[in-house]
């Protein structure tokens, strides 16, 4: 078990900068996941903690150890390839195998591994087949046993779940879950896909452009997000984004003047926001309920009925659409006219710079 | 489309068919006729050439090829040549390849740049200057002198280099995780992999050695020394004054049936080989 | 099928040699490397080792030769004494003049204008009609195809056989057709057309797995699109497979230009240039000027116009391909 230090690291192809400096303390026993839009970056910054991609600046520590310098081989660290990267001509087990060999691991620990790993990984029929004799759920499923095998002081996953189908992933998705409560060793996974972010990650990391756009616990993440980028990347449906104008400040908190001329009173403390003259209110659909009572109207043109909960699509007066969320068994149907009610204490505000301030 | 239409166009498709298959005949008839009169006596064939089937029949051809002629020296040397130059190649252009594909030195663009400028070069514009430098190092009449020159030839390291690009590199960075030394992922990791391709350049080399007519004209001049296919040349050269029809049939027979069998044999990989390769 | 010999080199791109092994902590700002896009690891020296075999036999067997047949060709080089003077573009100025190398030319021309044609147009008739999965198919393919795998020898061999007079295959079909027969070997109107015809029976099958090559790149969803819109099969022909195979057509068309132009052993072994010199073509030429009359500046020199004749060709191809890329976006 490792933990993992990044200091100023940079990269840079030719003249361009892919990363900027780039500081982060991945901690023993932690899963951290790497959360961003392709090309943000994260999957050099898991190659670059390999060792697979050389840093332009900047050191990396595994264990305290500065291995900025050492081959990937050299870093105690095992990793689960998007395409899983199997060696096509060797079976199952001399797949798993071929690492520890190579490092000269005494035999019978290497059977003792890969039995233990197999019996975990339920691969116990497979170990003398080929990876072409394997279904892509299988394949997956050695990939991860061959790291496993070599007991590494942290795992590396690079989108290890996007080739499955749904039903697989979600089933992969609890497996890696339950692997890591059982190893609790430090594990970085990169992805794309927030809901793979939200149920893996004890900490996430929000990548854009190769900066941070913010760091916390999943749950810290949905409910504060500190900008309106990752605002709008995380949580389906996307987070409802309107054109806001603050208006004269009554009590503590800001009031604002939406684009279709509603008033709404939100749960921002004034003093908390710059004094911008746009702001962009932002609200959930699970915030924003049906309410005939509610000055905030619209037409109804889309109902998505999800079984648990109704999505509404709204579109506003002034010709805006935005997304609400409405009990299961709503009678509401495409074509009403329906009120808007806003949760003061969930709408989010977002100045010109697209950073969050949020109710107290 | 109407039901008549499609009749029609049914029609059409056994025409071309029949047509097509019309033309494979006429295609294999010479073939098929020094085949046949292969099997018959020479006083018979200087009567008649026209009488494919029927009596009489004749080994005589054959064992006369098999009694008298360097046809064994012929065809030992072709192997020898042949074989010697496939292996020689693979090996040089596996290296080549995976050097230019997958590792990363100084001037390397540059170099491989320079290297595939050579595709360019035709044999003939060569073949003066290799036979002056073959003779001041005494190499002609010699296997060394017939398989040395298309050793340069640039195609398989353009081969490889393209294939051992193809290979995804995510296996050779697990490889890298998996603390594997460069010659080991070479060896154990890329080699293994590039299998089909190796097929394909091994049997694009062997056939073209096999098969080579100028080099070994020019460089192997006693007859001790010749492969097949020049040795079939020699004697071809008395044509005219030669009455044993037959036993000229029977070495085509003899020279074009073992290579025409493992064409029936390996017929994918050759097809695959000559078409994927022609096209420099 | 696959041209990319000239992809545009990156520009500017430097060579850091060391930048993995300098710990960056110390000095970032001074260690700083930048690295090309496509990292392949860390550049060494050592990696061009790899190469170092091939490169070596390749400069030696194929660039030296290469330049000294470009310094034999500007000298008059005297086998038996081993005298060498240098004359300058002598040896070209006599090739303008010298009637058999123009006709050499001719000859080498005419040929190419002959096959190449055939090649394409019976290479892709033979695909269109044999572009089927089944049994039939693959017998006529292999047959079409096996003719390549013999040796120009064993060709030559069985054509002077189908070739001979009054005994050949030729002139016992003509003679039960109730025609005089006629070796066109021995004739100079029909050498060279006999030659071509020898040539197209031998390697057609090469244009013909092209253009299967081809034409199974295209989608079968758009013939089916053709169908529901009534084309009938030479409307589909035209307007479908044809404008799909144009850089094809193009690309096997230069490429038998090329192989063409190097027409040597079916000339040397059924007529020997001959009759009257009306079938001799520029590589025989090369050979006979070179290796029976020992004029191996003279040689040298004629070898050059076919190396450069070649070269035309070897760009046209490498535009044509590249330009097909750049076009259709197509990976070939």
């Amino acid at each position: 078990m490792a933990g993992i230090q990044l200091v100023g690291v940079n990269k840079r192809y030719g003249g361009t900068e892919i990363i900027p400096e780039f500081n982060l303390e991945i901690e023993s026993g932690e899963f951290l996941v790497f959360l961003g839009p392709s090309g943000c970056g994260k999957s050099t910054l898991l190659r670059m903690i390999a060792g697979l991609e050389p840093v332009s600046a900047g050191q990396i520590r595994i264990g305290g150890q500065d291995v900025t310098a050492s081959a990937p081989g050299e870093r105690d660290l095992a990793m689960v390839f998007q395409h899983y990267a199997l060696y096509p001509h060797m079976t199952v087990r001399e797949n798993m195998a071929f690492g520890l060999r190579n490092v000269n691991v005494p035999a019978a620990e290497i059977d003792r591994r890969i039995t233990e790993a197999a019996r975990m990984l339920e691969l116990e029929g497979m170990l003398a087949r080929k990876p072409i004799q394997l279904s892509g759920g299988q394949r997956q499923r050695v990939a991860i046993g061959r790291a496993v095998v070599k007991e590494p002081g942290a795992f590396l996953f690079d989108e290890p779940l996007s080739n499955l189908d749904a039903a697989l992933r979600n089933r992969t998705r609890v497996e890696l879950a339950r692997l890591h409560q059982r190893l609790k060793t430090t594990m970085v996974f990169v992805t794309h896909d927030q809901v793979e972010a939200m149920t893996l990650a004890s900490r996430i990391v929000v990548m854009n452009r190769g900066r941070i756009e913010q760091m916390g616990t999943p749950i810290e993440i949905y409910r504060k997000p500190a900008t309106r980028f990752v605002a709008g990347f995380i949580g389906s449906p996307a987070m409802n984004f309107i054109d806001a104008i603050p208006v004269a400040a009554e009590a503590d908190c800001i009031k604002v003047r939406l684009a279709d001329g509603t008033e709404l009173q939100t749960g921002v403390p004034t003093q908390a926001a710059r004094k911008d003259a746009k702001l962009v209110a932002g609200v959930r659909a699970e915030s924003l309920t049906l309410d005939d009572a509610s000055p905030v109207r619209g037409r109804a043109d889309v109902i998505e009925r999800l079984g648990e909960r109704t999505l509404v699509y709204v579109t506003l007066s002034n010709g805006h659409s935005v997304v609400a969320q409405a009990h299961r068994e709503s009678p509401v149907a495409s074509g009403d006219l329906v009120g808007l009610h806003f949760e003061p204490e969930h709408v989010h505000l977002f100045d010109e710079a697209g950073l969050a301030w949020h109710a107290a | 489309m109407s039901a008549r239409q499609h009749a029609g166009r049914r029609m059409g498709d056994h025409l071309i068919l029949a047509a097509v298959m019309v033309l494979a005949l006429l295609w294999i008839a010479p073939l098929a006729w020094v085949f046949a009169l292969s099997f018959k006596p020479n006083a018979f064939l200087a009567q008649h050439t026209d009488v494919v089937l029927g009596a009489p029949y004749t080994l005589k051809n054959y064992t006369d090829i098999l009694g008298t002629s360097s046809v064994f020296r012929w065809i030992a040397n072709s192997c020898i040549v042949s074989v010697t130059q496939t292996l020689l190649t693979l090996v040089l252009c596996s290296l080549a390849g995976y050097g230019f594909a997958r590792t990363a030195f100084p001037g390397q663009k540059a170099l491989y740049v320079f290297v595939l400028a050579g595709l360019a070069v035709p044999e003939q514009a060569v073949v003066i200057p290799l036979h002056r430098l073959f003779a001041d190092l005494d190499l002609h009449n010699t296997y060394s002198g017939l398989i040395l020159p298309r050793l340069a030839a640039p195609f398989g390291v353009f081969l490889m280099t393209q294939y051992f690009k193809a290979i995804p590199k995510d296996i050779e960075e697990a490889a890298l995780l998996d603390s594997t030394p460069r010659w080991k992922i070479f060896l154990r990791i890329v080699l293994p992999l590039s299998i089909p391709a190796q097929a394909t350049l091994g049997i694009f080399t062997f056939l073209t050695a096999w098969n080579d007519y100028l080099w070994p004209l020019i460089s192997a001049s006693k007859p001790d020394m010749y492969t097949l296919t020049l040795g079939l040349a020699a004697t071809q050269s008395n044509f005219a004054q030669s009455e044993g029809i037959g036993y000229l049939m029977a070495q085509a027979v003899f020279a074009g049936l073992p290579i025409f069998v493992i064409y029936l044999f390996f017929q994918k990989h050759i097809v695959s080989a000559v078409a994927g390769t022609t096209v420099r | 099928m696959c041209i990319c010999l000239m992809k545009p080199g990156l520009p500017g791109m430097p060579h850091k040699g060391a930048a993995m092994t300098t710990t960056l902590s110390a000095l970032p700002a001074a260690a700083r490397a930048s690295s090309q896009p496509k990292v392949k690891g860390v550049q060494h020296w050592s990696n061009a080792l790899f190469v170092l075999p091939f490169v070596l036999v390749y400069i030696a067997l194929l660039v030296v030769p290469v330049v000294t047949g470009l310094w034999l060709s500007l000298n008059d080089v005297d086998v038996l004494s081993g005298d060498r003077a240098f004359i300058g573009l002598a040896n070209f100025a006599r090739l303008w003049h010298d009637d058999i190398f123009r006709g050499a030319i001719r000859n080498t021309f005419l040929f190419v204008l002959m096959t190449t044609p055939a090649f394409v147009a019976l290479g892709l008739a033979l695909a269109l009609a044999l572009n089927r999965q089944d049994r039939v198919g693959t017998a006529l393919r292999t047959i079409f195809f096996g003719s390549s795998v013999l040796s120009v020898t064993i060709v030559t061999l069985v054509w002077r056989l189908v070739f001979m007079t009054d005994k050949g295959l030729l002139a016992n079909v003509m003679h039960s057709l109730g025609l005089a027969s006629i070796n066109p070997l021995t004739s100079s109107a029909l050498a060279l057309p006999a030659i071509a015809l020898v040539t197209v029976w031998w390697i057609i099958g090469l244009p013909m797995m092209l253009f299967l090559a081809a034409l199974q790149q295209i989608p079968e969803e758009i013939y089916e699109a053709a169908a529901m819109d009534n084309a009938g099969r030479w409307r589909t022909f035209w307007s479908i497979t044809l404008p799909q195979l144009r850089k094809t057509v193009a690309l096997v068309a230069i490429i038998e230009v090329i192989l063409q132009f190097q027409l040597f052993g079916q000339a040397q072994l059924m007529t020997n240039g001959g009759p009257n010199n009306s079938s001799r073509p520029l590589v025989q030429f090369i050979y006979e000027a070179g290796f029976q009359q020992w004029a191996l500046g003279y040689s040298a020199a004629a070898a050059q116009v076919l190396f450069g004749l070649m070269l035309i060709g070897v760009a046209l191809q490498m535009w044509i391909s590249k330009r097909g890329q750049t076009q259709s976006g197509e990976s070939t």
